[in-house]
């Protein structure tokens, strides 16, 4: 109940303010460079890792990314830099 | 994104992990702090990535908290290339030897290249070379400038008029001029001999031609002293003239000798330093502390390291401090006169050649002023006078 009400909070105020959105509501930030890299930000762990899938925690839900040739470049706590053949970015709520 | 090449130097190490629960590893890694890099997961289902040494340890910690199978598979970078070349020491050292040998044979004298001398000359310059250390094996660095060597060498043979000194390379060119007139020439065309300058003659001696004044005769400059026309008058024979003719001539000078003078001595007390000098930035090797003299006189010496032709932008440097002191001179008045006289004598005796000589000399004029002695000095000196004069066919 009470997060419910902070989370409206935090809209209302991101709306009215102008504030980024991923600084003021801790949402992924995701950037793409053609299939070749993916780089995310603000992740919370990595739930699985494979040649052809990735799936990483976030704060509400998880992402699923699907390819192929995947190799993690660097990862961060919060950071992660993904290269390969990229098809798909898939949210997936819980 | 970090430099990845800056780990080259601290070493990185490739893992190996297989088993369950791999990612709950690489997620246990970020959170101690551990950077992995090019994660991947092999065909077999075992995931490979990249760390740096210095984070071995806290891997551990990490590996002791999951199931995961661990180990290395690859050691890259600089403590890694150490450690394998302390096994192949002989051929890392072997490496490292034959660069310094060949700085080393780079910077000796190979060849010392004598040309213009006799072999007694060459002989005797060669025994006086070594003296100073110029020999086959030296080292260049430790050897004297050349103008340093040529002035040393001029010193102490008397044989050679003139030595010039070069440097190629690994060998020493000197060129040298022996003190040799060249030989008379063997026809002489019809000339008179005629005096340089005015004089009285006081010691003659005709070799050829027909003798037109006596001894203690007064010449005037120009004057025919010896003739090239001989025979009677009906039988003229033109000759050259050849002979000796000394003269009494006169000079008069002038010198000012100041009464005080200040001027700086050197105590002979001295120190070196020795450094390396690289893109203008001084790197001392030897001799160091302050140099504690008051006042000092200062010599730099720069020689370029040689490694085969080409020349290393590195100098050895060798500068050396005298001590010097100021000293204040005074002179009486009388040994103000005395030097004077030997300073204007020498002056002469210079432009004089060996056979010439002062006979006396006179002090005509003495004044002091302005903390200065003046002086007109006449000289006596006997002198060569002797020019020749061709004569022209049809006088």
């Amino acid at each position: 109940m009470v997060s419910k009400w902070r989370q409206r909070v935090t809209k209302w105020m991101t709306r009215s303010l102008e504030v980024p959105p991923d600084v003021m509501m801790d949402l992924p930030r995701i950037t793409m460079i053609g299939q070749l890299h993916i780089y995310i930000e603000n992740h919370k762990g990595l739930l699985a890792f494979t040649d052809q899938e990735v799936r990483l925690l976030l704060k509400q839900g998880q992402l699923l990314i699907k390819g192929s040739h995947f190799v993690i470049k660097t990862i961060l706590p919060e950071e992660i830099l993904l290269e390969g053949e990229i098809e798909k970015v898939m949210f997936i709520d819980q | 994104m970090k430099n990845i090449w800056m780990y080259f130097f601290t070493g990185t190490v490739q893992v190996v992990i297989e088993g369950k629960g791999v990612e709950r590893f690489l997620n246990d890694c970020i959170r101690e702090d551990i950077s992995i890099w090019n994660v991947r997961r092999r065909q077999d289902n075992a995931v490979l990535f990249t760390m740096r040494l210095q984070d071995v340890q806290a891997l551990r910690i990490v590996v002791r908290r999951n199931e995961c199978s661990c180990h290395f598979s690859k050691r890259m970078g600089l403590p890694f290339w150490v450690k394998r070349s302390k096994r192949n020491i002989g051929f890392i050292g072997g490496i490292f030897s034959f660069f310094i040998i060949t700085f080393l044979l780079s910077n000796m004298v190979w060849g010392i290249d004598i040309e213009g001398a006799e072999p007694k000359t060459e002989h005797l310059l060669e025994k006086e070379l070594k003296k100073i250390g110029i020999k086959t094996g030296a080292f260049q660095f430790f050897l004297p400038e050349p103008d340093e060597i040529q002035r040393k060498v001029l010193e102490e043979l008397n044989e050679v008029t003139w030595i010039g000194v070069d440097v190629n390379g690994t060998t020493y060119h000197i060129k040298v001029v022996e003190k040799k007139q060249p030989e008379d020439q063997e026809y002489v065309q019809p000339q008179h001999i005629v005096a340089t300058k005015d004089a009285v003659i006081s010691k003659m001696f005709v070799e050829k031609g027909l003798p037109m004044v006596g001894i203690h005769e007064h010449v005037k400059k120009g004057q025919i002293l010896v003739s090239g026309i001989i025979g009677t008058e009906e039988n003229e024979q033109l000759v050259g003239a050849k002979g000796e003719i000394y003269g009494e001539t006169w000079y008069v000078t002038t010198v000012e000798i100041p009464m005080k003078t200040k001027f700086e001595v050197l105590t002979g007390e001295h120190k070196s330093k020795y450094k390396l000098s690289m893109f203008g930035f001084d790197i001392p090797i030897w001799g160091f502390g302050k140099v504690d003299f008051a006042q000092f006189e200062k010599e730099r010496i720069e020689k370029t390291l040689k490694f085969l032709h080409w020349e290393l932008p590195v100098d050895y440097v060798r500068e050396t401090y005298r001590q010097s002191e100021e000293v204040n001179r005074t002179y009486t008045k009388e040994q103000a006169i005395e030097q004077g006289i030997s300073l204007a004598t020498a002056n002469l005796q210079e432009k004089l050649d060996e056979q010439e000589e002062i006979l006396e000399e006179k002090v005509l004029h003495q004044s002091f002023e302005n903390g200065k002695v003046k002086m007109k000095i006449l000289f006596q000196v006997i002198e060569d006078i002797v020019e020749t004069k061709p004569i022209v066919q049809g006088d």
